[in-house]
């Protein structure tokens, strides 16, 4: 298993290696300074920049278009996702068409939904939606084909309700795949939000990132990074957490 | 208010456990063609008797099965258990085991055999009782916290069997039950099986395609044709009980079961 101590020692070590190659060719100068700083400055420039309240604004702003895509776009996927598992019909008409609209780059979109929404919040939440609701969709309707049908005569062959069957067949079955879907959901929406701010935006932290990258402000730029590489990894690994909770009789 | 004792039964309690089916059709219809799967099937099962299925493979053993279990309903003919039709599944009258690991992966073997009782809001104290005496009656004494992936092809089966039996229906039906297992372990089941069956007197009705252990087990076999599924034969075992490895390899047992594959081979 992965969780043995001797693995936890080597994935620590290889994450400060990462760091000390860092710092080192920043400071010996094998890697230009101003083009790489070195990992103890980034550093230092993201604990002033957790200080600064326009920084904390802009994670504001972003958090609250992640969070509003999010919460909009998991239900609605899931619900279709049922519907489309559930209808052969619906199936056989809608399965193809979203493996197709799957395939399709999402950014290409983008500038439609600048010239529709215009900038700001309601683009921005349109396209980390629009990002996510496709792998969603797909995601439930694996979860709800995951359902053993064996399963679903048992508990009818034992008087079983509709709203027990959902309850005590559906939910449990498709628990970890609808989980590891929130999950993968998340970064697909992150990704989505984070380049709808950068493309054009006037504030959010995607935008700050972008700024910071076009003034070549580097020990700003690699400090961002950072903080949403943290977050992101932070959000993937709680649901994980709770992954393994849930679904420890897989097997 | 009138005695209620006074109250003739509508139904007499000597039909408890008896399964009729009398002259059972059903028909399928596929986008292609009406597939008669079973046709003009009767036969009757009197209360604790043990009778084995047995027929080339889509002769309608499980749709016959299905119907005894309410859970399929016949296209013509009639389905009683304890001398009353069944038009959904009734748990209080039967029990179904079935064919592959049908338990849920997510509850521990007591929770999955208490399942049937949680359908039906039984409270906490009472459901765990019943569950820890069907474990002790299967021979899983202690084994209620596990897992089914924590358990043995047999002992999941053992599992299956006590969830059929926790609301004490007076009929057991099994489709194939053993047929996942191995041959040692298939065997050690089927007098395990035997053994709970004597305990508790219910009426089985078991589907196999193992023709040793349809004469090992059964009280009658009944063999059935393909395409359209009928009766053929039905006979008595007359061997004694309990059924011993020695009868296995006698007279009886061999022209019993040379009886069944002849019917077989000629309808397969
Ligand atoms: N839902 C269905 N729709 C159409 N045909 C069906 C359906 N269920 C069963 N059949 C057909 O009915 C026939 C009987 O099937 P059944 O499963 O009862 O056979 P069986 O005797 O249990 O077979 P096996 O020994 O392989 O389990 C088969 O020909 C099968 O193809
Ligand atoms: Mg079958």
């Amino acid at each position: 298993m992965s969780g043995t101590l001797g693995f936890k020692l080597a994935r620590v070590a290889v994450v400060v290696a990462v760091f000390l190659l860092w710092e080192t060719l920043s400071r010996t100068g094998i890697v230009n300074p101003r083009l790489l700083p070195s990992a103890s400055d980034s550093l230092a420039m993201l604990g002033e920049l957790l200080q600064r309240a326009s920084v904390r604004n802009d994670l504001l702003v972003t958090a609250s278009e992640v969070l509003t895509a999010f919460i909009l776009a998991v239900p609605l996927g899931a619900l279709i996702g049922f519907l489309i598992a559930e209808n052969r019909y619906f199936a056989d008409v809608a399965k193809p068409l979203l493996f197709f609209a799957f395939s399709i780059p999402k950014s290409i979109f983008l500038p439609m939904f600048i010239l529709v929404f215009g900038v700001g919040f309601a683009e921005k939440v349109g396209y980390g939606f629009f990002s996510t609701i496709f792998i969603v969709i797909m995601s439930t309707t694996a979860a709800v084909e995951s359902v053993k049908i064996e399963h679903l005569t048992v508990a009818r062959s034992y008087g079983a309700t509709t709203a027990q069957t959902a309850f005590r067949v559906y939910l449990p079955s498709m628990l970890p795949v609808l989980l590891e879907a929130l999950r993968i959901s998340m970064i697909f929406n992150l990704t989505g939000v984070m380049l709808a701010e950068m493309y054009a935006s006037r504030n959010g932290f995607g935008h700050q990132i972008a700024t910071w990258g076009e003034n070549f402000q580097m020990k700003q730029l690699l400090a961002g990074v950072v903080m949403i590489s943290v977050i992101a990894i932070a959000f993937n690994e709680l649901i994980r957490w709770i992954e393994t909770r849930c679904s420890h009789w897989r097997t | 208010m009138q005695p209620l004792a006074n109250i003739t039964p509508l139904k007499p309690a000597s039909r408890a456990g008896a399964v009729e089916i009398r002259g059972v059709g059903q028909v399928f219809k596929t986008s292609t063609q009406d597939v008669t799967a079973l046709e003009d099937v009767s036969m009757e099962v009197k209360p604790g008797r043990f009778v084995v299925l047995v027929g080339p493979s889509g002769c309608g053993k499980s749709t016959l099965l299905m119907m005894m279990a309410g859970l399929r309903q016949q296209t013509s003919g009639t389905v009683l258990i304890n001398g009353a039709p069944i038009p959904k599944p009734d748990p209080n009258r039967v029990g179904v085991v079935f064919q592959e690991a049908s338990l849920f992966p997510w509850l521990t073997a007591e929770e999955n055999i208490e399942f049937p009782l949680t359908l039906r809001g039984t409270p906490k104290v009472e459901r765990r009782a019943k569950a820890q005496d069907a474990l002790k009656l299967v021979g899983l004494d202690g084994f209620g916290k596990r897992h089914p992936h924590e358990l043995s092809g047999g002992m999941k089966q053992r599992v299956s069997i006590a969830r059929g039996l926790v609301q004490d229906p007076p009929v057991l039906l099994m489709d194939e039950p053993f047929a996942a297992l191995d041959e040692q372990t298939r065997m050690t089941m089927g007098d395990e099986l035997l053994r709970i069956w004597a305990a508790t007197g219910k009426t089985v009705v078991f589907v196999t395609h193992s023709l040793t252990e349809a004469v090992y087990l059964a009280d009658e076999v009944v063999v059935m044709s393909a395409r359209p599924g009928r009766i053929v034969d039905h006979l008595t075992v007359s061997l004694p009980r309990p059924r011993t490895y020695e009868m296995l390899s006698g007279d009886v047992f061999g022209s019993l079961r040379d009886r069944i594959w002849r019917h077989i081979r000629k309808s397969a």
